[in-house]
C-alpha cells in the first residue's frame, strides 16, 4: 500500500496514526471501567439475592452480612465486634452456604443461643431469629430496596 | 438465575476490543502492506475476539471485566509479539495466549467456590510438592527449565498460582488451631512458612533468584492478610519490629549473598556497555529512540538483543510502538488486580487469593519493568501476558482465574466440610 | 383477629434499606491491593519522568546521537557538532581547545567530555528533528584569544575568574590542539596539546609563600610574623647542614617579612619554618584547610562542571629537614594546579579566606529548546581565616604597587610571582609562575598564570597578566 511510503516520508503520519491507535485502546479501557463499575452494582444485586438480603439489628443498630463469613466478637478484626466482656474474642462465625445463612458457635465461653436455644451445631438462621450473644440481643431482618431480589 | 437482572454491556464491550485490536491492524497494515501475513494475524486475533465474546455471552456472563481485559491485552500481545523488527505472526505466541484464556476459565470453574477451594487445599500441597520435586528432579542442572525436546517447560511458572492457593486462607481454617508441649499453632500457617522456606531454598540452589521477590511478595501478603484477624492488634512497637527484621533480612541476604547476585546488585551498566550492563543499556537506548510515539512497527532494533520478546519487552514495545502504548499496556495488565476494587471478593479464602494473584501480578511486572531500566537490578522475570513465554503465560491465565472467581462466586457445600469435620 | 393482628406490624419501625456492603476483613484485601497499585504506578510515574529526562543521557552513551554547540558568554562558538568545524575560520578553535574539547574521545575531562548529555540534539519529544543544544560558558573568547597570542612561542597556562560571582574568563593551555584539524596528526602533536595544564598539579614555586605565610599569620598573628626579622647572606645551613640557597647570590641582608615576600627570598621563609614562631602541625593544619593532601593524607578532590582538579600535595616531615623547607618553599614534592593557585588568590581578594566557586557553564539549552540557567553562586568552605587573607592580600598589594607598577600599569593589583624549579625525565628547568589578583571594579580577577622553561628573554608573567587584565576590562 501507498501509505508505507507516505510513513516513511512524513514520520508525522505515522504518529499521528499510533495516537490513534493508543485513543482507541484508551477508550476501551474507559469503557471496561464504566463496565466494571456496573458489574459492581450487578455484584450487589447478586448478593442481595445470595444472602436474601439478610441483615443484622442490634439496638437499632444494622449490621450487614456483605460477605460469606461474618464475623462476631470482642477482637478488633471481627467484622462485628462487639466491645463487651461477655463476649469472646472469637464468638460465632456466620456463614453463606447454598442459599442459607448458619451461625456457628466457634468456642464461646458463654455460647450462642438462637430464639432462646443454645445451639451446639451450626444452626440455620430465617428472617426474625433472635441470637443471643452476651448481653446481646441481633435479630435478622430482612432488608428493603429495589436492589433485593423478590 | 441472573436473567432478572439487566445485563452488563458485555457484547460492547467486547465490540470495543475488536475496534481497539483493529486500529492496531491498521497501523500494522500501514507499516508493513496488506500481506499474507497481517492477514493471518487479524483473522487470527479478531477471530478469536469473536468467538470468545460469544462463547463467554452464552456461557457466563459473571466477571466480564477480567474476561474482556484478557481478551484484549492477548490480542494486543500477539500483535506486538509479531511485529517486532519485522512482521510474521507469532503463532505460538497467540495459540498459547489462547491456551492461557481457557486455562484462566479452568481455574475460575476450580475456584470459584471457596469453601471448595480450600477444603482441596491438601491438593495444593501435594500439588506444590510434585512441582517442587520435578524442578529438583527432571530439570537440568542447577535449572528451572525441563527440556522435553519440542518444549520447554518452566515448572517454578506454574509453583505461582498453586503458592498462590496455599497462601489464601479463611478465618475457619485459622480458628483451628493445635498445641503441642503447650505451644499453639495452626497447621495451615506452619504449612504456609514451610512451602515458603522450599521455594526460598530451591530459588537459591538453582541460582534463579530471580522470582524469588514474587514468591516473598505472595507469602508477604498471604502472612499480611492473616496476621489481622490471628493476633491482637498490631502495634506499632510490633510492626517496627517486623519492618526493623524485614530490612535485617535484606541487608543480611545482599552482604551474603552469591556472587553473581552481588555483581547485579553492585553494577553499573554505563561502566560496563558491552558487558553486563548490555541489554539494559540496548533497552534505555531503544525507549529513548522511540519517543512518545515509537519508530512504527516493525522497525525497531532491539529486536536483535538476548531476552527482547521476554525480559526488555517492555522495551521493545516502546521503541515500536512509543511510550504512551508501553506505559497503556502495563496499565491494561493492572485491570487485571485492579478489577477486585470494583467487585469486591465476599469470602476469606477469595480475598487472599485476590491479594496474591495482584502481589504476583505486580512484583513481577516492577521487577521486569523497572528491572530492564535500570531502576532495581536486574532479574529474568515475564510481564504476565505480554512477554512470550509458555509456562508463565499459562500461570499467569491460571492466576486471572482466581481474580474471576473472587468476583463470581458460588457459595455453595460447606456442609460437606462440617460433615468431614463431624465424622473426622 | 385479623384487625388485632396487624396493629403491631404498623407500629414496627420501617424496614432497613439492605446494605451489601463488604465487612472490613474482605475491605482488607482492597486495602492492600489498592496500596501495591499505587505503589507500582508512583513507580511508573518516576520511570516516565526519568526516561524522559534522561533520553538525551542514553543516546550520548549509545554513541548514536548528534551534538550541539558550546559558546563563550558572548555567543561565540567554541564547539560545534552540527556542522564540519574546518566551516570555521582558521584556528578559531587553538585557544581553549584542550578545555573545551570535542566528540572524538580524544579527550576525557573537558567541558564537552564531562558534560557530553548536556550537549546532545536529542529529546524525548522531539527526537533529533529539534534546535541544537547549546551549552553557554562563562569564557571570554576575545581574552583567551589574546592571552594566548601573547604566549608567542612559549607554553604555558593561565586561568582567572570572577572572585565576586566565580564565573571564570580565561583558561588557556598552550600547547593547544585545534580541534578543526582532527587527530591525523596525533603522533606530531606537542606534549600536553590534549589537556589543560591548569588542572594538573605542577611545582608551585615562590608562589607557595602565600601559603606558608597564611599560615604563619593564622597561627602566630600577623603583628608577630611582620616583624619577624631573619637574615640572608645568599644562602642559609639548616640544623642538619643542608644549603639553602637564595636566588641571589650575594643576599638580601636582615629584612622584614613584607621585603621577604617582595624579595621572595628562600633563607628567610627556610628560618620562618624552622624557626618554629609556626610549628610544623600548625603548618600542616593549615595546609590540610587549604585543601592540600599533606604526607599521603587524602584531600578531596575539585571539580569544575564535571571537570577533576586533582588536590595539591606536599610532603612536609621534620622542621629541621631541607626536604619539608624546601617543600614549605613550594619546591621539591609539592605540588599544586594553577586552578586551585587561583581559588587561594580569589579567598584573598574577597578578604574572607572562603573563596567563591568557580564555574564554567552559565546555561543550558537542551534540544527541545528549554534553556536551564546552571550558573550559581556557592562559596568554598573556609580555607584560612579573614585575618589572614587581609594580612596577606596587604602584602601582595604591597607588593605589586612597588614591583610591578610599570609593568601592571593603573590595575589595583596583588601579586606573587614564582620560578619552579622543575625536573623532568632528567631534564632541568624553570617554570615562571604568577598568581594575584585585581580589585578594580572593571576587572575583578582573581589568576595565574604560568610560562614554562621560561629564560630570561621571553615574554614575562607580568606582560601576560597585563594582557589579561587589558582584554577583559570593560569586557565583563
Amino acid at each position: 500500500m501507498d501509505l508505507t511510503e507516505l510513513f516513511e516520508r512524513y514520520p508525522f503520519f505515522r504518529e499521528a496514526a499510533t495516537a490513534f491507535v493508543v485513543i482507541f485502546v484508551d477508550i476501551c479501557a474507559l469503557v471496561i471501567l464504566i463496565a466494571a463499575g456496573r458489574e459492581r452494582r450487578r455484584g450487589d444485586r447478586r448478593w442481595a439475592k445470595e444472602g436474601r438480603g439478610y441483615m443484622l439489628a442490634c439496638a437499632g443498630e444494622i449490621y450487614p452480612l456483605g460477605a460469606a463469613e461474618v464475623l462476631i466478637g470482642r477482637h478488633p478484626s471481627a467484622d462485628i465486634q462487639f466491645p463487651d466482656t461477655e463476649i469472646s474474642r472469637f464468638h460465632a462465625l456466620l456463614t453463606l452456604s447454598d442459599g442459607k445463612w448458619r451461625i456457628e458457635d466457634i468456642g464461646a465461653h458463654n455460647g450462642v443461643t438462637v430464639n432462646g436455644r443454645r445451639i451446639t451445631k451450626p444452626c440455620i438462621l430465617h428472617q426474625n431469629d433472635a441470637i443471643t450473644i452476651g448481653n446481646r440481643r441481633l435479630v435478622v431482618i430482612k432488608g428493603s430496596g429495589k436492589d433485593v431480589a423478590k | 438465575m441472573t436473567k432478572s437482572i439487566k445485563p452488563v454491556s458485555h457484547p460492547f464491550l467486547l465490540l470495543l476490543v475488536l475496534i481497539a485490536h483493529t486500529a492496531m491492524m491498521i497501523l500494522v497494515v500501514c507499516s508493513f502492506g496488506m500481506t499474507a501475513e497481517v492477514l493471518k494475524m487479524a483473522c487470527a486475533v479478531l477471530t478469536a475476539d469473536l468467538v470468545g465474546s460469544i462463547i463467554l455471552a452464552i456461557v457466563n456472563r459473571e466477571a466480564c471485566t477480567v474476561d474482556t481485559v484478557l481478551l484484549l491485552v492477548i490480542g494486543m500481545s500477539t500483535i506486538y509479539q509479531s511485529c517486532f523488527g519485522g512482521l510474521s505472526f507469532a503463532v505460538k505466541h497467540f495459540v498459547i495466549g489462547i491456551a492461557a484464556f481457557l486455562m484462566c476459565q479452568l481455574s475460575y470453574a476450580v475456584t470459584r467456590n471457596p469453601y471448595r477451594a480450600e477444603r482441596l487445599k491438601p491438593l495444593w500441597y501435594g500439588m506444590f510438592f510434585v512441582l517442587v520435586a520435578m524442578i529438583l528432579f527432571l530439570t537440568g542442572s542447577r535449572s528451572m527449565w525441563i527440556d522435553l525436546g519440542f518444549i520447554t517447560i518452566q515448572p517454578s511458572e506454574f509453583v505461582k498460582p498453586v503458592f498462590v492457593l496455599i497462601c489464601a486462607s479463611s478465618v475457619r481454617t485459622q480458628l483451628d488451631k493445635h498445641s503441642i508441649a503447650g505451644i499453639h499453632f495452626v497447621p495451615d500457617n506452619l504449612m504456609l512458612i514451610l512451602c515458603t522456606v522450599v521455594i526460598a531454598a530451591l530459588q537459591w540452589w538453582c541460582r534463579d533468584l530471580g522470582s524469588l521477590p514474587t514468591f516473598l511478595a505472595i507469602a508477604g501478603c498471604g502472612i499480611l492478610m492473616r496476621f489481622c484477624y490471628l493476633r491482637e492488634k498490631i502495634s506499632l512497637r510490633l510492626m517496627i519490629f517486623l519492618g526493623a527484621c524485614a530490612v535485617m533480612v535484606v541487608v543480611f541476604a545482599c552482604k551474603f549473598a552469591p556472587d553473581y547476585v552481588q555483581d547485579r546488585l553492585h553494577s553499573d551498566i554505563w561502566s560496563d556497555m558491552s558487558g553486563s550492563g548490555y541489554q539494559q543499556v540496548k533497552a534505555l537506548t531503544a525507549i529513548a529512540e522511540g519517543g512518545w510515539f515509537g519508530k512504527g512497527a516493525g522497525n525497531g532494533t532491539l529486536i536483535k538483543v538476548a531476552a527482547s520478546r521476554t525480559d526488555i519487552v517492555f522495551s521493545t514495545i516502546c521503541e515500536e510502538w512509543g511510550l504512551f502504548t508501553g506505559m497503556m499496556t502495563v496499565i491494561l495488565v493492572l485491570f487485571l488486580p485492579a478489577s477486585i476494587l470494583t467487585v469486591p471478593p465476599r469470602s476469606y479464602y477469595h480475598s487472599g487469593l485476590a491479594v496474591g494473584v495482584a502481589a504476583a501480578f505486580i512484583v513481577q511486572m516492577a521487577l521486569n519493568i523497572f528491572g530492564s531500566c535500570n531502576v532495581i537490578p536486574f532479574t529474568g522475570v515475564t510481564i504476565p501476558f505480554i512477554s512470550q513465554g509458555g509456562s508463565s503465560m499459562l500461570a499467569s491465565g491460571i492466576l486471572a482465574g482466581f481474580l474471576k472467581a473472587a468476583q463470581a462466586p458460588v457459595l455453595t457445600g460447606r456442609d460437606a466440610q462440617k460433615k468431614q469435620k463431624g465424622g473426622a | 383477629m385479623a384487625v388485632r393482628q396487624q396493629q403491631p406490624l404498623r407500629q414496627r419501625p420501617p424496614v432497613p434499606e439492605l446494605d451489601v456492603s463488604t465487612p472490613k476483613s474482605m475491605r482488607r484485601a482492597g486495602k492492600w491491593t489498592a496500596l501495591l497499585l499505587t505503589a507500582f504506578a508512583a513507580g511508573l510515574v518516576y520511570l516516565g519522568w526519568r526516561l524522559i529526562s534522561q533520553s538525551a543521557f542514553y543516546m550520548a552513551k549509545s554513541g548514536q546521537a548528534t551534538y550541539g554547540k558550546v559558546t563563550d558568554r558572548t555567543g561565540d562558538v567554541l564547539f560545534d557538532g552540527t556542522q564540519p568545524l574546518t566551516n570555521y575560520e582558521w584556528g578559531h578553535f587553538a585557544d581553549v581547545g584542550n578545555l573545551i574539547g570535542d566528540t572524538s574521545g580524544q579527550m576525557s575531562n573537558t567541558i564537552v567530555a564531562r558534560n557530553l548529555s548536556d550537549l546532545v540534539n536529542y529529546s524525548f519529544t522531539y527526537g533529533s528533528s529539534g534546535e541544537p543544544a547549546v551549552l553557554e560558558t562563562t569564557l571570554l573568547h576575545s581574552a583567551n584569544i589574546a592571552v594566548s597570542n601573547a604566549y608567542g612561542v612559549k607554553n604555558g597556562t593561565t586561568i582567572a575568574y570572577n572572585w565576586k560571582t566565580g564565573e571564570t574568563y580565561v583558561c588557556v593551555s598552550r600547547p593547544c590542539v585545534d580541534i578543526a584539524q582532527g587527530y591525523a596528526n596525533i603522533a606530531e602533536m606537542a606534549e600536553g596539546s590534549l589537556l589543560c595544564k591548569a588542572f594538573y598539579p605542577t611545582v608551585p614555586g615562590s608562589t607557595q609563600k602565600v601559603s606558608t605565610l597564611l599560615a604563619a599569620y593564622q597561627y602566630a598573628g600577623v603583628e608577630t610574623v611582620n616583624a619577624q626579622q631573619f637574615d640572608c647572606q645568599g644562602s642559609w645551613t639548616n640544623p642538619n647542614g643542608d644549603v639553602i640557597k637564595c636566588h641571589q647570590d650575594y643576599g638580601h641582608g636582615t629584612q622584614d617579612l613584607a621585603a621577604a615576600f617582595a624579595n621572595s627570598c628562600n633563607p628567610y621563609f627556610a628560618q620562618l619554618v624552622q624557626s618554629g614562631i609556626v610549628p610544623l602541625s600548625e603548618i600542616i593544619t593549615s595546609y590540610t584547610r587549604m585543601g592540600y593532601s599533606v604526607n599521603g593524607e587524602p584531600a578531596p578532590t575539585l571539580s569544575l562542571d564535571g571537570i577533576t582538579i586533582q588536590p595539591a600535595s606536599t610532603k612536609l616531615t621534620d622542621k629541621d629537614q631541607f626536604e619539608t623547607e624546601w617543600g614549605a618553599l613550594g619546591q621539591g614534592k609539592t605540588l599544586v594546579s594553577p586552578y586551585q593557585l587561583m581559588l587561594w588568590q580569589g579567598a584573598v581578594a574577597n578578604g574572607t579566606g572562603s573563596a567563591v566557586q568557580p564555574y564554567l557553564l552559565r546555561s543550558k539549552t537542551a534540544a527541545d529548546g528549554k534553556k536551564t540557567e546552571i550558573a550559581a553562586m556557592h562559596h568554598t568552605d573556609s580555607l584560612f581565616t579573614a585575618t589572614a587573607a587581609k594580612a596577606v592580600q596587604d602584602v601582595m598589594v604591597k607588593n605589586s604597587t612597588e614591583h610591578y607598577y610599570v609593568s601592571l600599569g593603573n590595575y589595583t593589583c596583588g601579586v606573587k610571582s614564582g620560578t619552579a624549579q622543575v625536573s623532568d625525565d632528567g631534564r632541568q628547568y624553570e617554570n615562571s609562575l604568577l598568581v594575584g589578583f585585581c580589585l578594580d571594579e572593571s576587572c575583578p580577577v582573581a589568576f595565574c598564570i604560568l610560562i614554562e622553561e621560561r629564560e630570561s628573554w621571553d615574554v614575562t608573567t607580568a606582560q601576560i597578566a597585563k594582557v589579561l587584565l587589558d582584554s577583559l576590562s570593560g569586557m565583563i
